[in-house]
């Protein structure tokens, strides 16, 4: 089957990437200036504690050895301990990312079912009032920063009128949606404001194409050629940037679970980089590019089997 | 015929009012963006202070002019850098193709598969905080785009008539490259650059919510914001009109950018 | 003059009897109402759990929670009371301390505490190869077991600080069994997989930790605590403690009643929670001192000369900031002035007055004295997005000004600013400390001792105060160890190494409905005796 060989050949493609970044992460975290074991023991530590540590966690050897360790290491699939904590790297992991992942997928979902209808409404009423005002409403969402929408979507429906509970996670899988509901809509408004542009576009292009004329005059009703060839035409638009903004959107993920006190991968990925916790940023580094790698991969797959024109 | 499109207007103006303010912030502002009152601590706004003070008696209404200048030269230098190192990339990368494509394909997709602000964190982490590292930090990772841009242009233009016709004529590649291509392949460029200012505020002023971009005593629309977020219920404007300035510039860049598009007749 | 050696609980430290008295536990009335979920807010999870080999406060401060130490400190954190051993005696010229541990004593999972188990803990927490904290009690040479319910602790030489070691975090005592049980190849994997799951004989025990997330404790059953009704302590059937990094959202979070108490409020946001009609701001004094350090060797690390070298130059700096003004503006009025490099709060603080203050004409005189009157360039390194160290900083900056010194400010996040700091390469830094032991002897060696770190790794070394500072470690008359200290700290204050800010307390919010939280100058948070309703 062709589409399971083009899948084949991506996979194997994505493999010497993820060697590289490994690599290329290792070799940057050990870049970073002020090593672990004091950033760890803090500044009272004496000279002997912080030199014994370091041989016990293995950071004075080579460069090169500490590579060959880890990569053969995670081959097996053993990332290590974290450095701060004490725990497995993956265990720590395992436990934030369903967390940004949920966030994401929130996000998204909201991100759609905001800007699918309106950019519906929109094109269809183009250059009228209505596409303006929807166009306007999502300019300012477009231009404004993460931290400050979250700011403030926090302190009014959380703090103020008490509708959300203040930040958190919550315990149950209801509870996690009703947690993850604010944060989720912060991350989603400039995603919307991309999705509902392009749609908007998407549609106003098809509508004013010849084959709509075509099929108008064959006496389709104006609904069902919105729908039959519109749809079809949005949708594969839509996935793709689905897929080419889950980078941006796990970006964004770090500023909001700062904001709502979300404990998932982006707030771990920075008080790891802060706490110079060179496991923890390896492995997470890693976890993220396998992630956006998917959805790339996922994309593009789904764009060939919605659209036949697109070939390999 | 090119439109001029109220969109476009509309955003020239904004982009205007910013660029006065960072141009000429001490005619505009007030006060001194960096002098204490500590007979008006917390000030709600007033006639005296239009967007209030901030918990040192400093007016809000001076500190966001003068951080115009910042966000301004945040978002110059954050396009600036990335469209020249990208650009000349992707001119070279298109023009050439082979084994430098291939090998730019690889780079691209190790750049790209991180989400971006993470690895300027990650970048911004290791050469310590400050603007001069954001811009470090951004040039490294954000020319990815221009050069994706550039070389599509570049690949489109190759094939054309008139191109190939300088090369009947025997003309040389830089002669091509800078007379023929370059001009066509700037316009998409440019369009994308603006709105990539717009973007480039938004990071600006994230690193600094999260203490890593500007440093004080500077004022910097971000930094504005993270000085009031502790008293976002008792002087939310502290906060609050420093986010508005940062809202205007961007929809300033992107409607700018829209309009130019549109103007240009480039495709978004 | 009698020795205090033989000493009760009050006797080293003579203090007045109302404080020595209060308990950890006395604080809420006597009606406290028992059980419910008492639900806290932190500010970051703790990372290790293990009495010894932790390093941070976030471990420290809540670890008595779960394990409990020979001593226990006194409320106000100044002196000693009865923990697992209920009388203690020295004896030898003050070389031997025989501890009498209360009979009875469980696990949390009910296995009972054995003479053993604290000589095994005690020898693990002195092992030099063990942790950053041995060496509070180095000067323990051997611990034998001299009964079923007695212990006693050889010692070196007389040492005066070793019943409130015996009151601090590394001393937690812990089952030899259990832990020599708990599956690892080596003791350090022993020891991170125990503390995942720490059994301690403390009023609390851990049954869930989601990092970065909750931490949940349930009272421990046999906890030995009585409260003042006769029924054990804790009040409460479980704690929770929420990580929330963010102080704005933990602060709404216990406006919305979803916390009950919250740590760690901010400065600028405390009278605002004192005028709030469902809460109750508290302010626990502590050993939190906030200053600026200052390199003083002649030569910077780049080579370039070093104008706070002179002893002039560093009083003239000191007399120029308006240290009112300065907790004015990043405290609000909540900090005092510092009468001494050590808090008020330390045992054996002596501060006639607050130190340098503000004299613009004075730091003028002294400047031009020093031969700097043109003023000069001075950079100081900070942790980036610390809103407190950049008000003071800006502050100073502008006050500094006047005089003609321009202070150039260095932000950089924290592993690169203790690297620096260790490898003496900088000028200036922001900083705080707290004692980690109710005692001087933590904070003057690490500040004005000059073998230990170069008294703050400034390259300050006073010959004189080095000498006395090592008599002092061993001198066990109270009133003889003052007078040192009164010496020690004239000598620092003299030399002006540090720009001394402010103390500061703690800053804890709780719903009104909550009573009986106790936090000690030393930091250390007491939910044994907290009650909701």
């Amino acid at each position: 089957m062709p589409r399971l060989g083009w899948l084949l050949g991506r996979l194997l493609q994505i493999v010497p990437t993820f060697l590289l970044i490994g690599i290329a992460v290792f070799v940057l975290a050990r870049l970073l200036p002020g090593d672990a074991v004091s950033a760890m023991l803090g500044d009272r530590a004496s000279d002997e504690t912080i030199n014994r540590l370091t041989a016990q966690l293995g950071l004075n050897r080579s460069l090169g050895a500490q590579l060959l360790a880890f990569l053969s290491a995670a081959v097996q699939g053993d990332f290590g301990a974290s450095l701060s904590r004490h725990v497995p790297v993956l265990r720590l992991v395992a436990e934030a990312l369903p967390v940004t992942l949920s966030l994401v997928a929130i996000a998204t979902v909201l991100a759609l079912a905001i800007a699918l209808p309106l950019a519906f409404i929109a094109a269809l009423n183009a250059n009228r009032w209505p596409d303006i005002a929807i166009r306007a409403v999502f300019q300012v969402g477009l231009s404004s920063p993460v931290f400050y929408i979250g700011l403030i979507l926090l302190t009014v429906f959380a703090g103020w009128l008490g509708w959300f509970p203040v930040g958190g996670y919550g315990e149950t899988f209801g509870e996690h949606l009703y947690h993850l509901f604010l944060p989720g809509l912060t991350l989603s408004l400039s995603f919307a404001a991309v999705v509902m542009r392009n749609l908007r576009a998407a549609v106003l292009a098809v509508l004013t194409a010849e084959y709509v004329d075509f099929a108008r005059a064959k006496g389709l009703a104006r609904s069902v050629v919105l729908l039959r060839h519109v749809l079809r035409n949005a949708l594969i638009a839509t996935v793709t940037l689905v897929g080419l903004h889950v980078g941006a959107l796990l970006g964004g993920a770090v500023i909001t679970e700062t904001v709502f006190a979300v404990p998932g991968v982006g707030r771990l990925m920075i008080d790891s980089i802060f706490a110079r916790d060179y496991p923890v940023i390896q492995a997470l580094t890693l976890v993220l590019a396998v992630l956006v790698s998917l959805a790339f991969l996922v994309t593009d797959f789904v764009q060939m089997w919605l659209d036949p024109r697109v070939g390999r | 015929m090119p439109r001029l499109s109220p969109a476009l207007l509309l955003g020239a103006v904004l982009l205007g009012i910013v660029l006065l303010a960072a141009a000429v912030p001490d005619w505009l502002a007030p006060y001194d963006p960096l002098a204490f009152d500590f007979t008006a601590l917390s000030a709600a706004p007033s006639a005296i202070h239009p967007f209030g003070t901030d918990q040192f008696g400093r007016d809000i209404l001076s500190r966001t002019i003068h951080a115009a200048r910042i966000d301004l030269q945040i978002a110059l230098f954050c396009m600036v850098f990335p469209l020249l190192i990208g650009g000349l990339i992707g001119l070279l990368v298109g023009w050439y193709g082979g084994w430098i494509d291939a090998v730019f394909g690889r780079l691209v997709d190790l750049v790209v598969t991180f989400p971006f602000l993470v690895l300027v964190i990650f970048f911004v982490a290791v050469l310590g905080p400050g603007l001069v590292n954001v811009y470090i930090a951004v040039a490294c990772v954000g020319w990815v785009p221009y050069a994706k841009l550039m070389r599509a242009e570049v690949l489109v233009q190759r094939q054309s008539d008139y191109v190939a016709a300088g090369r009947v004529l025997g003309y040389a590649m830089p002669r091509i490259l800078l007379r023929h291509i370059l001009p066509n392949a700037c316009r998409p460029v440019l369009v994308y650059a603006v709105t990539d200012m717009a973007l480039a505020i938004l990071l600006g002023s994230s690193l600094g919510y999260l203490g890593l971009g500007a440093q004080p005593p500077t004022a910097e629309w971000g930094v504005l914001i993270a000085d009031g977020k502790n008293f976002f219920t008792t002087a939310p404007w502290i906060s609050l009109f420093p986010g508005v300035a940062i809202v205007l510039a961007g929809i300033g860049f992107s409607l700018t950018g829209d309009g130019l598009a549109d103007f240009l007749a480039v495709k978004k | 003059m009698t020795a205090s050696l033989t000493s009760t609980r009050r006797g080293l430290f003579g203090l007045a009897a109302g404080f020595a008295a209060l308990s950890l536990a006395d604080t809420a009335h006597a009606a406290a109402k028992r059980g419910g979920k008492l639900i806290y807010g932190r500010y970051a999870d703790s990372l290790f759990l293990d009495p010894v080999l932790n390093d941070a406060n976030v471990d420290i401060w809540v670890i008595n929670s779960v394990y409990d130490t020979l001593l226990l400190p006194t409320a106000d954190g100044l002196g000693v009371q009865e923990g697992l051993a209920s009388k203690w005696a020295f004896s030898d010229g003050g070389k031997t301390l025989t501890l009498t541990v209360r009979p009875g004593v469980k696990f949390s999972d009910g296995s009972a505490l054995k003479i053993t188990d604290v000589k095994w803990s005690l020898d693990r927490a002195r092992d030099p190869k063990a942790g950053a904290w041995n060496d509070m009690i180095a000067s323990i040479d051997a611990v034998e077991v001299a009964g079923p319910d007695s212990i006693v602790l050889k010692l070196k030489t007389p040492d005066p600080t070793i019943l409130a070691a015996l009151a601090t975090f590394n001393t937690g005592i812990m089952s030899q069994a259990l832990f020599e049980a708990t599956p690892g190849a080596t003791p350090d994997d022993k020891a991170k997989a125990f503390a995942e799951k720490p059994v301690g004989t403390g009023p609390f025990m851990l049954v869930e930790w989601k990092r970065n997330q909750v931490m949940r404790l349930a009272r421990n059953p046999h906890y030995w605590r009585m409260a003042e009704d006769g029924k054990p302590l804790p009040y409460v059937d479980e704690l929770e403690f929420q990580i929330i990094p963010d102080d704005n959202t933990r602060i709404l979070k216990l406006k919305a009643g979803e916390l009950h108490g919250s740590e760690f409020i901010p400065l600028a946001r405390v009278k605002e929670l004192q005028a709030d009609a469902n809460l109750r701001m508290e302010l626990w004094p502590s050993t939190k001192v906030t200053y600026l350090s200052m390199m003083v060797k002649p030569t910077l690390a780049d080579g370039k000369p070093n104008p706070l070298s002179n002893q002039k130059v560093r009083q003239a700096l000191n007399y120029a900031v308006n240290k009112d003004a300065v907790i004015a503006i990043t405290t609000l009025g909540l900090g005092k002035p510092m009468r001494s490099f050590m808090s008020s709060t330390t045992p054996l603080f002596d501060g006639p007055a607050p130190l340098y203050p503000y004299d613009l004409a004075k730091a003028k005189a002294l400047l031009a004295e020093a031969g700097f009157s043109g003023g000069f360039e001075v950079s100081c390194m900070t942790v980036a997005g610390n809103q407190d160290n950049l008000n003071n900083l800006t502050t100073v900056q502008q006050m500094w000004a006047a005089i003609g010194v321009k202070l150039k400010i260095e932000q950089m996040d924290n592993p690169s600013l203790t690297k620096k700091y260790r490898a003496e390469d900088f000028q200036m830094r922001t900083a705080a400390w707290t004692n980690d032991i109710s005692d001087p002897g933590q904070i003057t060696s690490y500040f004005a001792y000059g073998p230990n770190i170069h008294a703050l790794h400034s390259g300050w070394d006073d010959k004189r105060l080095n000498e006395v500072f090592l008599a002092s470690q061993q001198e066990t008359d109270p009133a003889k160890r003052r007078v040192q200290y009164q010496e020690i700290q004239k000598i620092y204050a003299d030399a002006a190494t540090i720009v001394p800010l402010y103390e500061t307390p703690y800053t804890v919010a709780w719903r009104k409905n909550v009573s009986g939280f106790v936090q000690i100058p030393l930091g250390n948070n007491y939910f044994v005796g907290a009650a909701i309703g």
